[in-house]
């Protein structure tokens, strides 16, 4: 019977354990050090912006390619049976859109209500993303111009006052969160690249298959992407024709820059999900393309407007 | 002690847990249902005929739609087709997904994935196997292989079959691909799916998709499909508009209020820049490429002599001018076609590389033209008949015919004829059915089936390189064409009625084929045939004609400005059949009649 201090629990056994598991923990983590060091082994310790944690260059124009829901975006859809179309809405959103009035919208200085935060990024249009500083992504839509900042920074708070495009909490997530952005042209930043690009053997296929990463390659990345979750905002239009949400609803973004595709295109996909106790019946999912442009050069910032829908001239809407 | 081997296996978990797996950064494995947020008018209940709006397409593209008859979905071989990659996620949808593992290393070798619709199975390889080479059979759900880019999962799928962008008739060509990402966010899928098409897209047509993880399962996963002629018509019509004759085009632009030009597509319309009315903005130059190297099928080299097994005991050998099917078993080697005089001896080496020890019996040709004919003499001294002979030829009388007006040497020309319209004869255990077409490409065809191993050889009747050579001089008409791709139909049979594999079709020229491959090829001519038709009936010249392009939206897969079949030697051809406008001596025209 061997003597245990009863305030610890601490016993010859336990210690053993310790040890074992240890011992257990280490090899198997040896195993995966090639994980370890993608991961950021030998990095800086300390604090780090977010600017600097980001695995992921997302800075640049990027100019929205409608191939989706092109009659609901690229022009004002008639207020008829297929306003709400594809849109979970419930009672309340239907009767809401049914109601929908640019005229007063316009009259009431409400020009904005499609271009807030639940539907701006169904708007076409660009979006030249920078760095506002180290730990704020400042996203400037041409479309209504508008401008969202994606806050890393976790102590800070919304404002008192809601406004068009809310206050954004953003956090990284996936691989390589922390070892930085690599610089263009970097395999890590696009996971793809053009065939022949130099760095890997066989050409452009510089991604993973089945097998674990190549031990000493970090190649990895462009899985990691940014959550964000915006709330404290204005109740708007998830689309142009009047289509609600409420300052209840809560939005989750997530923004993906796609690895490069072989023709050199890099893509930005954002992926949102808005819950609406008031007006939606079951989370309404989207998921929006960018393409990255050279320069800004197009980027051309217009003031909040919607264009009357045309006139329907037969069919269905025009028996309404 | 057994407690504190537990506690330390415990703590060692716990000390892992900050560790993530080195590969397969995200599991897909469940069961997934279709979201429809975006385009849901179009995705479950269906698209509205004349509705191009969104995609990047070119004229073509627009050419084809435009004659798209809804109707074409009641033609026999197109009631059961499954949607293609490009279009399935796109389309009401549920799947399931499960990986399979290497049980030796427990590295994951294969993503696999069961479609609800049209139950499709989809293999997406992880073990960073090549793709397969551009003679292989195209399938509806291609060839995919994937890899990890971080938590995305990226795949890149070729060898799709010829389908649609929308069911509405925007066409997508069998050399298009796709390359999808695959991202999940808790218990959501999202799809992006990238498909790149020369023929009918102008650049990468961007789509994405939403799946969510189905907590309670699904037993909805059967697709019941008999196809059945519903209304007493000729069963090998094929619906179409001729041009300008389409009565729903502009309807939809009308009925939900929509800019005429932009329910017209095309890439100047995807981008915010775009008005009714505006100057289009240029396409952009080098955008079409749509797989990496490692990713292309591989060519053959040139010179290169292939033996590729096709099914049962036929396998087919590529690379020698035109393809020649090898049937082996016991009783010997029968060939179908012998290619070129130059590629004979590789042609004998890959047959006795197959069949080391057995003789070549027969021989048959299924047409007259020196692609197919040429090693007719070296393969055939080759071989040997059960009495000694050299190997014996069999072909239609007239390949004889052609032969002798052409002056090809006795050695090369073949002595087993026959007249009647079909032979059959048993060899290696099965029986080969002949069938000679009147007047096809030439009147010269033979169509070649084996039974048992389910092979049809087709001559070039069908190929999956160009528009069908119709030798008007040498008695070849258009509806001859149709009427064998017609007779080809009637002898395929696919497997599981969900048109694909079954019987298998081996082209004159080109990759292994089954029936959706050649139904729609006998679309194409058959609608190209009735544009022509109807242009002569107005009095058109042939260069009227050829200037208002009757095959526009079919140039870019089979047309050719070069070579020995141009798109404007088909025009004409087909032109001189209708037209009447024949030599003398060749066959009358059954399609004119």
């Amino acid at each position: 019977m061997q003597a245990t201090h009863p305030s610890r629990g601490f016993r010859p056994q336990a210690q053993a354990a310790c040890v074992c598991a240890a011992v257990i923990a280490a090899v198997i983590a040896i195993g995966r050090s090639d994980v370890a060091a993608q991961r950021g082994a030998g990095a800086p310790q300390g604090p780090q912006t977010a600017r600097a944690r980001g695995p992921v260059d997302f800075t640049g124009t990027w100019v929205s390619v409608v191939t989706e829901d092109w009659r609901w975006r690229m022009v004002t859809p008639p207020k008829d049976a297929s306003a709400t179309a594809s849109i979970p809405v419930n009672g309340e959103g239907r009767k809401a859109a049914q109601s929908w009035d640019l005229e007063a919208d316009n009259k009431a200085g409400l020009q904005c209500k499609a271009f807030g935060v639940g539907g701006l990024t169904r708007q076409p249009g660009r979006i030249r993303i920078s760095w506002q500083d180290d730990n704020t992504l400042k996203l400037e839509f041409d479309a209504g111009t508008q401008t969202r900042l994606l806050t890393f920074d976790r102590a800070a708070q919304p404002s008192a006052e809601k406004t068009w495009q809310g206050f954004s909490r953003a956090e990284w997530e996936g691989p390589g969160v922390g070892r930085g952005a690599a610089p263009v042209g970097d395999n890590r930043v696009t996971g793809g690249g053009l065939p022949g690009a130099a760095g890997v053997p066989g050409g452009g296929g510089q991604g993973l298959r089945g097998g674990p990463p190549p031990r000493g390659i970090a190649r990895i990345n462009s899985g990691a992407d940014i959550k964000v979750v915006t709330t404290n905002f204005r109740e708007g239009y998830l689309r142009k024709n009047g289509v609600p949400y409420s300052e209840q609803a809560t939005i989750t973004e997530y923004f993906h820059r796609l690895p490069t595709h072989p023709n050199g295109d890099n893509w930005l996909e954002v992926i949102t999900i808005i819950e609406d106790p008031r007006y939606l019946s079951q989370p309404y999912y989207t998921s929006t393309n960018f393409r990255l442009e050279a320069n800004d050069a197009n980027f051309k910032p217009s003031p909040c407007a919607t264009a009357a829908p045309l006139p329907v001239k037969g069919g269905r809407a025009g028996r309404q | 002690m057994r407690r504190l081997s537990y506690r330390a296996i415990f703590a060692a978990v716990v000390l892992l847990a900050g560790v993530p797996p080195a590969s397969a950064q995200v599991s897909f494995v469940g069961e997934w249902a279709g979201r429809y947020h975006e385009d849901q008018p179009d995705r479950v209940p269906g698209e509205e005929p004349g509705d191009f709006s969104g995609i990047p397409l070119n004229e073509a593209a627009r050419r084809f739609g435009d004659a798209w008859d809804v109707a074409r979905h009641s033609v026999l071989e197109h009631q059961c087709a499954p949607y293609t990659l490009p279009y399935m996620f796109f389309g009401p949808n549920q799947f399931r997904i499960w990986d399979e593992k290497n049980p030796d290393t427990q590295e994951t070798v294969a993503i696999q994935m069961y479609l609800g619709t049209y139950q499709q199975r989809r293999t997406i390889w992880m073990d960073g196997r090549p793709h397969p080479p551009e003679y292989a059979p195209h399938t509806f759900m291609g060839f995919s292989t994937g890899e990890w880019n971080g938590d995305v999962l990226t795949i890149t799928t070729t060898h799709i079959k010829a389908g649609y962008y929308r069911r509405t008739g925007v066409p997508q060509s069998d050399r298009s691909t796709v390359v999808e990402h695959w991202i999940r966010h808790g218990n959501l899928l999202s799809q992006v799916t990238i498909a790149t098409d020369p023929v009918y897209l102008t650049e990468p047509y961007i789509r994405s998709q939403e799946f969510v993880l189905m907590d309670r399962g699904n037993t909805n996963w059967l697709y019941n499909c008999e196809y059945a002629m519903e209304l007493p018509k000729d069963k090998n019509e094929v619906p179409h508009y001729l041009p300008g004759e389409n009565p729903w085009i502009g309807e939809f632009a009308a009925k939900h209020a929509m800019p005429e030009g932009g329910v017209r597509g095309g890439a100047e319309t995807l981008l915010p820049d775009w008005r009714p009315g505006a100057k289009p903005v240029a396409a952009r130059a080098g955008v079409n490429g749509g797989f990496r190297a490692e990713d292309q099928p591989s060519k053959l080299a040139a010179g290169e002599v292939k033996m590729v097994p096709v099914q049962g005991n036929v396998h087919m050998i590529v690379g020698a001018g035109a393809n020649i099917a090898v049937q082996v078993g016991q009783d010997g080697v029968l060939v179908v076609d012998a290619g070129t005089a130059a590629a004979s001896e590789k042609v004998i080496a890959a047959i006795k590389a197959l069949a080391p020890g057995k003789e070549i019996r027969w021989m048959i040709n299924t047409t007259f033209r020196a692609d197919h004919t040429g090693g007719n003499e070296p393969i055939a001294k080759s071989g040997r008949t059960v009495n000694g002979n050299i190997a014996a030829i069999v072909a239609h009388e007239n390949v004889a015919a052609r032969m002798i007006a052409a002056g090809i040497p006795d050695a090369s020309r073949p002595y087993n004829t026959y007249f009647e319209t079909s032979r059959d004869f048993p060899f290696n255990d099965e029986a080969v059915l002949i069938y000679h077409p009147e007047s096809a490409n030439t009147d010269t065809e033979s169509i070649v089936m084996f039974r048992r191993s389910d092979v049809v050889v087709a001559g070039d009747v069908f190929r999956t390189d160009s528009y069908p050579v119709i030798d008007v001089e040498n008695g070849g008409t258009t509806q001859g064409v149709i009427d064998a791709l017609n007779h080809i139909l009637d002898l395929t049979v696919p497997s599981k009625m969900l048109q694909e594999a079954g019987t298998y079709v081996i082209p004159g020229h080109g990759r292994i084929s089954d029936e959706h491959d050649v139904v729609m090829y006998r679309d194409m001519v058959y609608i190209i045939r009735d544009r022509i038709k109807e242009m002569v009936g107005k009095g058109m010249t042939l260069d009227q004609v050829k200037a208002a392009r009757p095959s526009l939206d079919y140039d870019g897969r089979y047309g050719a400005d070069t070579g020995a079949w141009t798109t404007a030697m088909f025009i004409e051809a087909i032109y001189k059949d209708l037209s009447g406008n024949r030599k003398a001596g060749a066959a009358p025209s059954r399609s004119a009649r």
